[in-house]
């Protein structure tokens, strides 16, 4: 009887063994590689499913794109085909790890793409570190990701420091009389580094700082804060965090009267329903973006500063997207940056002509390129040093991008009009 | 004093289950990563089970302990790290200063919601974990809301390799050992004086005390033990092995919600609850996850339902009914 009941714990035990075993890879046997695979945990569900989605269209577009138009990745006379194997984080840290492994170990893939964010970016990267992979962080913006020694991390999307930095060098050009800048950003991690870096770019033009202060996350009342900004009296404001807050900077600007020369506002004044919601309030006001659909990035503008082009053409690009989710949305920066992660993955592979990690990473430190998504090039650290942020402009209702030179459609409305 | 052997006999298969876990980890390729997962979840449901399943006080800022806890590991890390020589003692040391934090936060809880019960206790546990997040955002403690990164500095104490040993191995091995001291205080507070009080606490808290039952006492002894606990898991778990941490990400009541799903599904107040629930729970979010990206909590939540339906009083719950009267019975607990 005693043997009995032994032997049904053994047995349960057992089975869960077997489950637990069932979920892990299949020995490895050295053969010719017949496809460069391409490992992601995507955020799908859960906070970012937003950017997830995004970037998981833009990133089965560029296969396809890679796969069907350019005929796959050249690999020692080979092409060979990408594949996309992705698994949803559900935006939560604790998933990247577990997964990550999974992609790297059961499903061979030979590189592997980050989640949406810094934070989700950062707990996948010890993973990729041990397995020496190379990790494309397309999300995380955080400038200190770069300078904690990781091997493996390769930057996409802009360093978070550098979100203002295209605003400021185009007033500086527009109307050098301007000086005098007001900084007033949401207390994140992400708002607070744009802060640090637009201080100190505007410190290095040349531009006055007259008002700097942060505003806590949720905030429902941006009065006390405008009024100590309206007293400085400055010709340009710098600020936002968020979509919510960013409306209510603008909205509590108008109320107060408070009219400067230029007002840009990060992760807000980029969306469709900005504009749409503040209607002639939003008239003037700029933000900065990765990308916008209406760039003009082209072969002849990649030739003019003496850069590669790669990939599809931008209308080119927003077609496979669309096809890729399978519904009429139009791409946002997020799927332009995961996408574009793809191409240089592509280039670097095959300049280092090799699938190994640590050729291809060096390769990619080499690599500098231009496509739909702007320029890209990486530092020694691997963080995004080569693309430079779009700016663009509410006029007439429309969303208008200003500036780079080689991607803007129309003028900057300098100074913009009253409210 | 003579101890009891047969009163610890419930560990047994608690122990097992474990064994088996990092045996599988341990050698099976690619598996590492999922068996930390499930002792993630088993030893934060074991932690949560110590205070809530035996005095059945809802505690929803619990994650405030785990959050603590990462918090207390990155300043060991961050700050200790400039001085040579201290070596793996920095861990140590961001080990003490997770508890220490732990229990300063237990004490305030205790001096504010331990006063309180039901759905006042529950609300003031939350108010104290947002008002933590927001003095280090506010206050600009700690980096404030940039949070801390400190890979550079455990790559600088002790190099790449043992950097990476540390956080995708020794971190999921101590969270193994946590679960495993968890599951033995269980035991202990149910056979146990402390766990006789808390019994009659959860029972009918104003009979207990008239009993002459010091209900605070044990209410407080079971509240920072659990606390001590999960500060541990976050020490490890999120601390060492993720090796940053933000307010924004830590202090997140999702965590306390969690805990109470694998509690629930396991079986409340039971010791190998928590170890059912936690496994049904991160291995079903695993598979999910892949089979069905993107769709996953649409199958996931119908699963918990029905497992709820099922077995009312937790898996353990019903098998504990079951195997009364038998030999089982002994083993499970």
């Amino acid at each position: 009887m005693r043997n009995g009941w032994l032997m049904k714990i053994a047995s349960l035990l057992f089975i869960f063994g077997a489950l637990l075993a069932l979920s892990g890879g299949t020995p490895t046997t050295e053969v010719v590689p017949e496809k460069i695979v391409v490992g992601h945990s995507v955020c799908l569900s859960g906070k970012y499913a937003k950017a997830g989605e995004q970037a998981y269209g833009g990133i089965i577009a560029i296969i396809n794109w890679v796969n069907d138009v350019s005929g796959g990745v050249k690999v020692a006379g080979k092409k060979l085909p990408l594949e996309y194997t992705y698994y949803d984080c559900e935006s939560r840290k604790e998933a990247v790890t577990s997964l990550l492994e999974r992609l790297i170990t059961a499903d061979k893939a030979d590189f592997v793409m980050a989640p949406y964010s810094s934070g989700l970016t950062l707990a996948g990267a010890p993973v990729a570190e041990k397995y020496s992979v190379i990790y494309m962080d397309h999300g995380g913006a955080s400038d200190r990701i770069f300078q904690q020694g990781y091997n493996y991390i390769v930057q996409t999307i802009g360093p978070a420091t550098l979100y203002h930095a295209g605003t400021l060098k185009m007033i500086q050009n527009v109307d050098p009389t301007a000086k005098t800048v007001a900084l007033a950003y949401e207390d994140s991690e992400f708002a607070r580094m744009t802060l640090k870096g637009a201080k100190e770019y505007a410190e290095e033009l040349g531009f006055e700082i007259v008002f700097e202060r942060t505003y806590p996350a949720g905030v429902t009342d941006l009065t006390p804060l405008l009024s100590d900004l309206k007293a400085s009296n400055p010709d340009i404001v710098l600020g936002g965090g968020h979509y919510e807050d960013g409306m209510l900077f603008n909205r509590q600007m108008a109320d107060l009267d408070i009219n400067v020369k230029a007002l840009s506002l990060i992760a807000s004044a980029t969306l469709p329903t900005f504009g749409e919601a503040l209607g002639n309030l939003a008239e003037g006001v700029m933000g900065p973006s990765h990308w916008e659909y209406g760039v003009t990035y082209s072969t002849k503008g990649a030739k003019k500063v003496g850069l590669d082009w790669i990939g599809p053409s931008q209308d080119e690009f927003v077609e496979l997207f669309k096809e890729a989710l399978g519904k009429e949305v139009v791409p946002d920066y997020h799927a332009a940056e995961a996408g574009a992660a793809i191409l240089s993955l592509v280039l670097a592979i095959e300049m280092a002509d090799s699938l190994d990690s640590d050729e291809v990473r060096a390769a990619l430190g080499e690599l500098e390129f231009m496509s739909f998504y702007g320029s890209w090039d990486v530092d020694d650290t691997g963080l995004q040093v080569g693309h430079s942020m779009v700016d663009m402009q509410w006029q007439g209702g429309e969303r208008v991008i200003v500036w780079p030179t080689e991607a803007r459609i129309g003028e900057v409305w300098f100074p913009k009009p009253d409210f | 004093m003579k101890i009891n052997i047969a009163k610890y006999y419930p560990l047994i298969p608690v122990y097992a289950v474990y064994l088996t876990m990092f045996l599988v980890g341990f050698f099976v390729p690619g598996l590492w990563q999922l068996v930390a997962l499930l002792a993630f979840y088993c030893a934060l449901g074991q932690s949560w089970n110590i205070f809530m399943g035996m005095t059945g006080y809802v505690d929803f800022g619990y994650v405030t302990f785990i959050a603590l806890g990462t918090y207390g590991m990155a300043l060991g890390i961050t700050y200790f790290s400039q001085f040579p020589g201290l070596g793996i003692a920095i861990i140590f040391i961001g080990l003490l200063l997770a508890l220490f934090l732990s229990t300063l936060s237990a004490i305030l809880e205790a001096g504010i919601a331990l006063r309180l019960r039901g759905a006042y206790f529950a609300i003031a546990c939350i108010g104290i974990n947002e008002g933590l997040r927001h003095l280090i955002e506010g206050a600009k403690i700690w980096g404030g809301s940039e949070g801390m990164l400190y890979w550079k500095e455990l790559t600088e104490v002790f190099g790449t390799e043992t950097a990476i040993q540390l956080t995708t191995l020794w971190a999921d091995i101590a969270v193994f050992i946590i679960a495993a001291m968890a599951a033995f205080i269980n035991v202990y507070y149910m056979r146990s004086k402390i766990g006789y009080a808390l019994t009659a606490i959860r029972e009918d808290e104003d009979a207990a005390k008239v009993m002459g039952i010091d209900t605070t006492k044990y209410k407080t002894i079971a509240f920072l033990t659990s606390g001590w606990l999960g500060a541990l898991v976050g020490a490890m778990a999120w601390g060492l092995k993720l090796t940053h941490v933000f307010p924004a990400d830590v202090f997140v009541i999702h965590y306390t919600v969690e805990c109470i799903v694998i509690v629930v599904l396991g079986g409340i107040g039971t010791l190998l609850g928590p170890l059912v629930g936690g496994l049904i729970y991160g291995l079903s979010k695993y598979w999910l996850a892949i089979i069905l990206p993107g769709f996953q909590l649409l199958i996931f939540a119908p699963i918990i339902i029905c497992i709820i339906i099922a077995f009312p009083e937790g898996v353990i719950g019903v098998v504990k009914r079951r195997v009364k009267g038998t030999r089982l019975e002994r083993y499970i607990i």
